[in-house]
């Protein structure tokens, strides 16, 4: 059992590594089923990066509870979370390497966050954006707003040289979402539960 | 003879501040807030008064404050007179963010001043302003100014200022007094101006309706509503001697960076 586990987590990070060496944007449709399985091999990914710049940007779980069990990411000050959930939640324990955002509805404040994270640090440093997720967004807000917002953020990301990767569950996703995961992606990653 | 005297002072004085840091880009004063500047085009054209229109919260006096620390940063002294606010709690607001830096408060390149301590001084009513008292405190305000060499000024709010005063007329009539002292002076003031919030088709720049008559900018501070989540905005309504945009920009708060605007989403409208 833990094996298979280990064979799939494995086989994504893999993934995952082959398409965000070559592409500056990936997209990864994922059922809800294997989420954390996705997320586990994530961070095993970062994991293998611990130089480069990264930014966490969480709309699915509060900061607190997603990196429970990796605390050498959560203790790599290469690596800035942004939290949009815990403060609409009431949580309110702070942690210093962590950016709360009021609500998920705040794109604004979200776009501006992200953009700043990467302001002072080296320029020669790889730099990551991870979103998790972006079909989350259309929860809190209209899709066309979700539209826009990704619009801006591929657009600026690029230009900064900032390499993406966008999670969507897939139960998520609607039509709005899909097709601009699909416009703004270089690259799709795209996980069915009979892989497993 | 006096009088002659008077405007070479003048002169030399506005000479000096031409060289300020903001000032040689084309005659903006920077406001140091990054994308402002861009909306502006460079900044703040010299000697502008700009009235900074918003409801109470709406990030005036925030605004305001990062505009005297940003233009202390460049070297160019500021006068930030309060009225609403006693000194010890503007200042204990503005410690809370990181763009405040005493340094610049202790070396006297950003003073604060309470205009109703100053009031007091002169033996006036600090509630109640009648004509002489208004054109004291306002020759009072002139001579600071002046004597400080500021090229930044700011009035927290003209908005407290009129209510202490007793009629229309003298609103009025305070208020151009007002106006020309400003001309005359050569600084870059933002005057801000405090309105009930605002109700759809009905928006007013001022409580008085006559402050923005003096002003040669206005820029408004109001808020979308996304689902039931307030987003704040920043609008350049008017601003005389540049181009500049009048999109909506949102506008973010925060301790550390203090206010900051980035382009609003057009479908979030
Ligand atoms: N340290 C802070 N961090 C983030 N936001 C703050 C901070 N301090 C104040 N604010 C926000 O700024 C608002 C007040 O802004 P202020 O400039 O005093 O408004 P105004 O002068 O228009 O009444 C508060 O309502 C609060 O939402
Ligand atoms: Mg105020």
């Amino acid at each position: 059992m833990i094996l298979i586990t280990n064979t799939l987590i494995d086989g994504l990070k893999e993934r995952i590594a082959n398409a965000v060496s070559t592409n500056q944007s990936t997209g990864i449709i994922i059922p809800s089923n294997n989420y954390s399985d996705l997320i586990c091999s994530l961070f095993e990914y970062m994991d293998t990066k611990p130089d480069a710049i990264w930014v966490y940007l969480t709309i699915t779980k509060p900061f607190e509870s997603l990196f429970d069990d990796y605390s050498n990411l959560i203790n790599n000050q290469n690596i800035i979370f942004i939290d949009c959930i815990s403060h609409a939640a009431g949580i309110s324990k702070e942690k210093s390497n962590c950016i709360y955002i009021e609500s998920p509805s705040q794109l604004e404040s979200i776009l501006l966050e992200i953009m700043n994270s990467y302001k002072n640090t080296d320029d020669k440093k790889n730099k990551y954006l991870i979103i998790d997720s972006l079909s989350s967004l259309v929860i809190y807000n209209d899709a066309p707003l979700v539209t826009e917002f990704f619009t801006h953020l591929i657009n600026r990301t690029r230009l900064s040289d900032i390499t993406t990767i966008s999670l969507t569950i897939e139960e998520e996703l609607n039509d709005n979402i899909r097709k601009i995961l699909y416009l703004k992606s270089d690259k799709i990653i795209k996980l069915k539960e009979s892989f497993i | 003879m006096e009088e002659d005297g008077a405007l070479i002072i003048n002169e030399k004085s506005n000479y000096k501040k031409m060289e300020g840091d903001s000032m040689k880009e084309n005659g903006k004063c920077k406001t140091g807030i990054d994308e402002l500047d861009r909306k502006l085009d460079g900044g703040i054209p010299k000697g502008n008064a700009v009235l900074m229109v918003g409801s109470s919260g709406s990030g005036k006096t925030t605004l305001c404050m990062q505009y005297l620390i940003n233009g202390a940063e460049m070297g160019e002294r500021g006068v930030f007179f309060t009225i609403t606010e006693p000194l010890f709690k503007l200042t204990k607001n503005i410690e809370n963010f990181g763009f405040y830096k005493k340094k610049y408060v202790e070396d006297g390149l950003v003073n604060i001043i309470d205009l109703r301590i100053i009031s007091e001084r002169l033996g006036l009513n600090s509630e109640k302003y009648n004509v002489e008292d208004a054109s004291a405190l306002l020759e009072v305000l002139k001579d600071i100014a002046d004597e400080l060499e500021v090229k930044r000024l700011v009035i927290d709010s003209i908005t407290a200022l009129c209510y202490r005063l007793q009629s229309d007329e003298m609103i009025r009539d305070f208020i151009f007094k007002l106006g020309s002292s400003l001309a005359g002076m050569g600084c870059t003031t933002i005057l801000t101006s405090e309105i009930p919030p605002t109700k759809p088709g009905e928006l007013k720049y001022s409580k008085y309706g006559i402050e923005e008559f003096i002003a040669d900018g206005i820029i408004f501070l109001g808020d979308v509503n996304r689902r039931g989540d307030i987003i704040r905005t920043l609008q350049i309504i008017k601003m005389r001697g540049t181009s500049h945009s009048r999109t909506k920009s949102a506008m973010n708060i925060s301790s550390k960076n203090g206010i900051e605007l980035t382009p609003l989403l057009k479908s979030g409208e």
